[in-house]
């Protein structure tokens, strides 16, 4: 009975100095890591909006950004579009112009199949939604203009879609929403 | 045996993947590049050497009946470790890693010379033990890594090796690939054994 005590108690020593260090480790890399988190979803927001110079966040069903110019003008908004693809989530950071055309999009991140669904990364692929409108984006197969990657359509389909589904849940107050709440 | 010898052991004459076929799973799942390779073989070499020296360290204080789990939680500390400095100071590589960092735990290269070699011999030699290990273990990810990325992406180390005409071989890159790829590297390994 001792002995297994003694087992147990030279376990409990181990685990403990292990956690001890490893506590002590996440608090010296936790904030670079979100830190490098946040530059990043900042770079990516230029990216899709590049005339935007600050950014401002608004929480809602979808959290968007708004994104304003030097002169405080609102020259887009950008927001994250997210859905199962083939094998992971896809996540495009997508920037639209103030009539939710679309500027530009850029895959955030991804692990579909590499050499097939992957290759949504590719410059050529995400720049044929620039100039885009919810209501034309429609992928080849479904009589569209966006050339699919694969002729299964997985990926394609997820980044099309989830755009789409982003769109419809965004809450941008447009003119008219503008209008009735001043008339209140 | 000299120490010379067991340093470079682990390059080709006792080589983790292609002789002891041990750590096959992280072999097959990052090696669809070179980059990718080259950063689990260093990141599973870092491991390997500190656990190898902790072991060593500690191989007489702990009782051969929890000896496993002991060495399952040292390795387990510094696979956290690594998984986050390197999210911490190497963002880039650690995005395209993500999900093998953590089967570092569970590669039995690790645990394998914590049992065979590092509970049995001292500091130092655990030392060239583990780094030897790690970067055979490294070598044969690039090799494979390499043959995958040239045939299956028309790319080495990211860079286009052939004109815009060039049909990559797809499969090479995706997960059969990579066992056609292996397959033919151990037969080869063990044809030169052979004579």
């Amino acid at each position: 009975m001792k002995y297994y005590l003694k087992l147990g108690f030279i376990l409990f020593i181990i685990t403990a100095i292990a956690s001890g260090v490893l506590a002590y480790l996440n608090t010296l890399t936790q904030p670079i890591i979100e830190e490098n988190q946040r530059v990043a979803q900042e770079q990516a927001r230029k990216e899709v909006l590049p005339s935007a110079i600050t950014f401002e966040e608004v929480v809602g069903e979808i959290t968007y950004h708004i994104g304003k110019d030097a002169e405080e003008n609102i020259v887009g908004y950008t927001f994250v579009a997210s859905l199962y693809g083939y094998s992971s989530d896809v996540k495009t950071m997508v920037g639209v112009n103030p009539d939710l055309v679309i500027e530009k999009i850029k895959i955030v991140s991804q692990a579909e199949t590499p050499g097939l669904g992957a290759n949504c990364e590719k410059q050529e692929f995400q720049a044929q939604f620039s100039g885009m409108q919810k209501g034309g984006m429609l992928v080849d197969k479904d009589g569209g203009t966006i050339v699919s990657l694969t002729g299964a359509t997985i990926t394609t389909r997820t980044i099309t879609n989830s755009i789409k589904t982003a769109m419809d849940k965004l809450d941008i107050p447009t003119e008219e929403t503008k209008e009735k709440e001043k008339d209140k | 045996m000299t120490l010379l010898k067991e340093f470079t052991k682990g390059f080709i004459k006792e080589n983790p993947v292609f002789v002891m076929a041990l750590g096959l799973c992280p072999t097959l799942a990052v090696t669809s590049s070179v980059v990718n390779a080259i950063g689990m073989g260093l990141a599973a070499t870092f491991v390997l050497v500190f656990s190898n020296i902790f072991i060593s360290l500690i191989k007489d204080f702990i009782p051969s009946k929890i000896r496993i789990p002991a060495y399952i939680v040292v390795i387990a500390s510094f696979v956290t470790i690594v998984d986050m400095v390197m999210n911490a100071y190497l963002p880039a590589i650690h995005k395209s890693l993500g999900l093998f960092i953590p089967l570092i735990v569970v590669n039995c290269i690790i645990l394998g010379r914590a049992e065979a070699f590092a509970s049995k011999n001292n500091v130092f030699r655990s030392i060239l033990d583990g780094l030897g290990m790690g970067l055979g273990f490294t070598l044969a990810l690039v090799v494979i890594g390499g043959i995958r990325e040239i045939l299956g992406a028309g790319q080495f180390l990211g860079y286009n090796l052939f004109p815009e005409t060039f049909q990559p071989m797809l499969v090479a890159i995706l997960a059969p690939g990579a066992f056609i790829v292996m397959g033919l590297l151990m037969g080869l390994m063990n044809l030169k054994k052979k004579k």
